[in-house]
């Protein structure tokens, strides 16, 4: 056991953890779409830190390298494409959403609560020191499928995507430390892949309907 | 012993559905294997059906497996030997005549997939009828009615063709359904779906669920036989079929549903049960008989036709297990079992004299390539084997002795009209009352018949294909003459026939009949006393042979020497052509006009005059419908209703990315909202 006091160690990981609830709401507060694939770069970095942070805490080698790989993947590789997507479609901002950004906070501040309020009775029955993060995390899962929901253009709603993979990643450490190494190197290699699928997704959508607006895609029914 | 012959049987099904496709481009050897492996199987079915009637005790065999719930036992006790015996019969000879028929197919549609198909089927419908687990039963039952279904898209670049093969598969599983209501219910009462623990259940299941399972097996069965108003499917899969399968499936396929009420109710359900089930099932079985006879009638495509005549001898057989039923709810034990055996023995007559038939059918199409029977004409003189069978067929299915048909709807009406023992006031009524509807439906297939042969058979051909006509080869022929062969075995046998039929009823009623049925030595039949009526159908065919002899002496005495003058037939001093002859539509004409409630003819006359005068037609236009009542008031609405609903759901079909994430998203958040 490392030399960091327990509680110490417990308080370090629920910050990290709220660091990456509060990159959340900036993601679902922003509108320029190059400000939101950077917000996302910085959540995973974040990410990042918890799961290294656990890794030396509990002594579990083996999350170091999701560490590693979270950072390569999705604080680099990922962005970059996201970047490049942004850059060739040449579009910078999300004009019109379902939701106007007031009433898409107040609806994320309703979530979490909701997230809180639904692994309140589970919480207390672990005893990882990880445990407050599950309710973060799920908070994040929730959060990000809002993003998908509320957004119109294609590379938010990948943003959203990738925001619930990290809150998944965030609940699999809290939840039980990490999943086995296999399984991880598998969701990473998913979380790629479907990257590159969605890069080439939004282009088809940009050559078809002149757009990324996803609702334009109403045209394809009957 | 007997697991040897199974597994043999089990082999020899195999082999056809398997070997054939190591020939791949060879027609021929894939055809002679293929039929060849499902002709030996139907031998050793004969032989294990047999056997399986003989064993004093049930066969078992079981086979466990790793999903709970299912097991793979087999169980051969009287019922289902006696179905083996009748699937194997026909399978055999169809097998025959398929090695025959399935050469004009040569290169159209792969051989070795239809023998795959066929041997499977067979295979299929013979664990159908074994099956000792209701989990096992619905996997080969809807092995059964798949396979069937690809059979008979065989032909699948024609649109009705696949049209048909839709229509049956929706039906087919709409009765799936119900069968697995019927199970799921024996299911939730005993916790097991083994079919022995269904049997101790008979008196434990509450008394509304007995009446529940007793309307879902009639549904999920009875569409699978053709019930009327279910049996929609049956005129447009049974055609669309290869004739060899349109001779199993009418002949054999719709019997396992037969199978499946006879378990149902005498097995599972046991005990006494009310009287109106008897009667719901005799009352279903006497309109079954009658419409179906009389919408074979309007049928000119001579496998529709026979396909209506399908929905008649489910019916007349449903009559029979009917009235056993009412005979069994007023404790009359020899009495029921004397309805059961009737039938039994037209379960298994019409399935040789329909197998006959259709493969006569099939004949007629490989010779002509139409199925219109306007078509054809002149037939017996180019196909005098043929010709010869069908007759048979033809006499058997209008139940004129000495032939098989006649036994067993003789059979029917001794229990009809011994409804005299009944205590009811009410169904002494009723049962005469079929009985009437009985004889009107074989008086109207008699009419049927003489149309189909006549038409068919008789005076000039109607067009170039008649007149090209050729005899189909030998194995056809063999085919249809076994099974002519057995029409005249089984009616002139019922002596034997009827004691191995007891067999299978005895467990049921508890009572064995065979001893008390026959008179003067075993020739004669006798199902309650020589007074009240006997049938000796030996006697019978040596009185109509002599009567016939007696015809051609007095012919021979009184009209003279026999001199044989040919000449064409006098027509007024007209030169006779085939227009002048009588179509098939002109035949039924006054059946039509007699009967117009029901059918609800539509004729369209239209005549074009000539210019110079009214009197003279140059050209006129002919055209006659009936109205295809249950599709237009039963199935028409159904299908309205549920497209309506169809196009109503629609609406939340947005097409929306965003909204069907929300969807997702909204049903994600209430039940975290709810389970949490």
């Amino acid at each position: 056991m490392p030399n960091l006091p327990i509680n110490i160690g417990s308080y370090l990981v629920n910050l990290c953890s709220a660091l990456l609830l509060l990159t959340c709401f900036a993601i679902v507060a922003q509108r320029r779409l190059m400000a939101c694939v950077d917000l996302f770069a910085l959540q995973s970095v974040f990410l990042a830190v918890t799961a290294t942070l656990v890794a030396y805490l509990t002594g579990i080698h083996h999350i170091y390298l999701a560490a590693v790989l979270t950072i390569a993947i999705k604080a680099m590789i990922l962005p970059r494409i996201l970047k490049k997507i942004v850059r060739q479609l040449n579009v910078q901002r999300e004009v019109s959403m379902y939701v106007n950004i007031p009433t898409g906070l107040l609806i994320c501040g309703a979530l979490v609560i909701l997230a809180f309020f639904i692994t309140e009775p589970i919480v207390h029955l672990g005893f990882l020191l990880t445990q407050d993060s599950l309710a973060i995390a799920l908070a994040i899962v929730l959060i990000g499928f809002f993003i998908m929901v509320s957004r119109l253009k294609a590379v938010t709603q990948v943003i959203g995507f990738l925001v619930i993979e990290n809150g998944l990643f965030l609940a699999a450490t809290a939840a039980a430390y990490g999943m086995p190494l296999i399984v991880e190197l598998g969701i990473f290699f998913d979380v790629l892949v479907a990257g590159l699928i969605v890069g080439i997704y939004t282009h088809q959508i940009q050559e078809a309907f002149g757009s990324v607006d996803t609702s334009r895609m109403k045209a394809l029914k009957e | 012993m007997t697991i040897l012959l199974f597994l043999a049987l089990l082999l020899a099904y195999a082999c056809g559905m398997v070997l054939p496709l190591c020939f791949p481009g060879r027609p021929h050897i894939q055809n002679v294997i293929a039929h060849g492996s499902a002709a030996v199987a139907g031998g050793l079915g004969i032989v294990l059906g047999l056997v399986g009637l003989f064993a004093s005790e049930p066969l078992v065999w079981f086979l466990p497996s790793s999903i709970p719930l299912l097991t793979f036992s087999l169980r051969l006790d009287s019922l289902s030997a006696f179905f083996v015996l009748t699937i194997s019969l026909v399978g055999l000879a169809v097998s025959v005549f398929a090695s025959g028929y399935v050469r004009e197919f040569y290169g159209r549609i792969p051989v070795s997939l239809l023998g795959f198909l066929y041997n499977g089927f067979i295979l299929s419908m013979l664990l159908v009828v074994t099956a000792d687990n209701a989990f096992f039963f619905l996997i080969v039952w809807e092995l059964m009615s798949l396979l069937s279904y690809f059979l008979v898209v065989s032909e699948h670049e024609k649109p009705d063709v696949r049209f048909a093969g839709l229509f049956y598969l929706i039906m087919t599983h709409v009765g799936t359904a119900f069968i697995l209501m019927t199970f799921l219910m024996f299911y939730q009462e005993t916790g097991s779906f083994a079919f022995e623990s269904f049997r101790n259940a008979d008196q434990s299941l509450p008394e509304g669920l007995r009446t529940l399972v007793f309307w879902t097996a009639l549904i999920g069965f009875g569409t699978k036989a053709g019930i009327v108003p279910l049996h929609v499917w049956l005129p447009y899969a049974h055609p669309a079929a290869p004739s060899h399968v349109s001779a199993l499936m009418s002949g054999v396929m719709i019997k396992t549903a037969i199978y499946g009420l006879l378990r149902m109710y005498f097995d599972f359900l046991g005990g006494p049960f009310p009287w109106w089930w008897g009667f719901v099932v005799l009352l279903v079985g006497t309109v079954s008989a009658v419409l179906g006879v009389m919408y074979a009638l309007m049928e000119h495509d001579l496998k529709s036709l026979l396909a209506f005549h399908s929905v008649e001898n489910i019916g007349i057989i449903l009559m029979g297990i009917g009235t056993g039923m009412v005979f069994y709810a007023y404790d009359l034990p020899h009495l029921a079992a004397l309805g059961i055996i009737a039938g039994l023995y037209h379960t298994l007559n019409h399935a040789v004299f329909k197998a006959l038939l259709f493969m006569g059918a099939g004949s007629l199409l490989y010779a002509t390539h139409t199925r219109n029977m306007e078509e054809y004409g002149g037939l017996l003189r180019r196909m005098p084997w043929t010709g010869l069978f069908f007759l048979i067929g033809a006499i058997s299915i209008s139940a004129l002795p000495p032939t098989n048909g006649f036994v067993s709807e003789w059979l029917v009406f001794q229990g009809l009209f011994l409804s005299l023992e009944l205590p009811s006031l009410f169904l002494k009524l009723m049962l005469p009352i079929a009985g009437a509807l009985l004889a009107l439906t074989g008086a109207l297939a008699l009419a049927c018949f003489v149309k189909a042969f006549g038409i068919s058979f008789l005076a000039l051909p109607r067009s170039s294909h008649a007149r090209k006509a050729l005899e189909v080869p030998v194995p056809m022929r063999v085919g249809m003459g076994f099974l002519a062969g057995l029409c005249l075995v089984l009616g002139l046998g019922p002596a034997v026939v009827v004691p191995l039929l007891d067999r299978v009823s005895e467990p049921f009623v508890g009572i064995s009949i065979a001893g008390r049925v026959f008179e003067m030595g075993g020739w004669t039949l006798a199902p309650v006393s020589g007074e009240f009526s006997s049938l000796s159908t030996p006697v019978l065919a040596i009185v109509l042979a002599g009567l016939t002899g007696l015809g051609w002496g007095l012919a021979y005495v009184l009209g003279g020497k026999g001199k044989t003058r040919f000449y064409k037939t006098w027509g007024c001093g007209l030169n006779v052509t085939a227009r002048m002859e009588y179509t098939a539509t002109g035949f039924v004409q006054p059946i039509k006009r007699v009967f117009s409630t029901i059918y609800q003819p539509t004729v369209k006359l239209e005549t074009e005059f000539l210019e110079e005068s009214h009197y003279f037609a140059k050209r006129r236009h002919f055209e006659f419908s009936i109205e295809p009542i249950f599709l237009k008031y039963l199935y028409h609405p159904i299908l309205e209703f549920f497209s309506t609903l169809a196009d109503r759901s629609r609406v939340i079909q947005g097409g929306n990315l965003s909204l069907y994430l929300a969807y997702i998203f909204g049903t994600l958040v209430f039940l975290l909202m709810v389970m949490g």
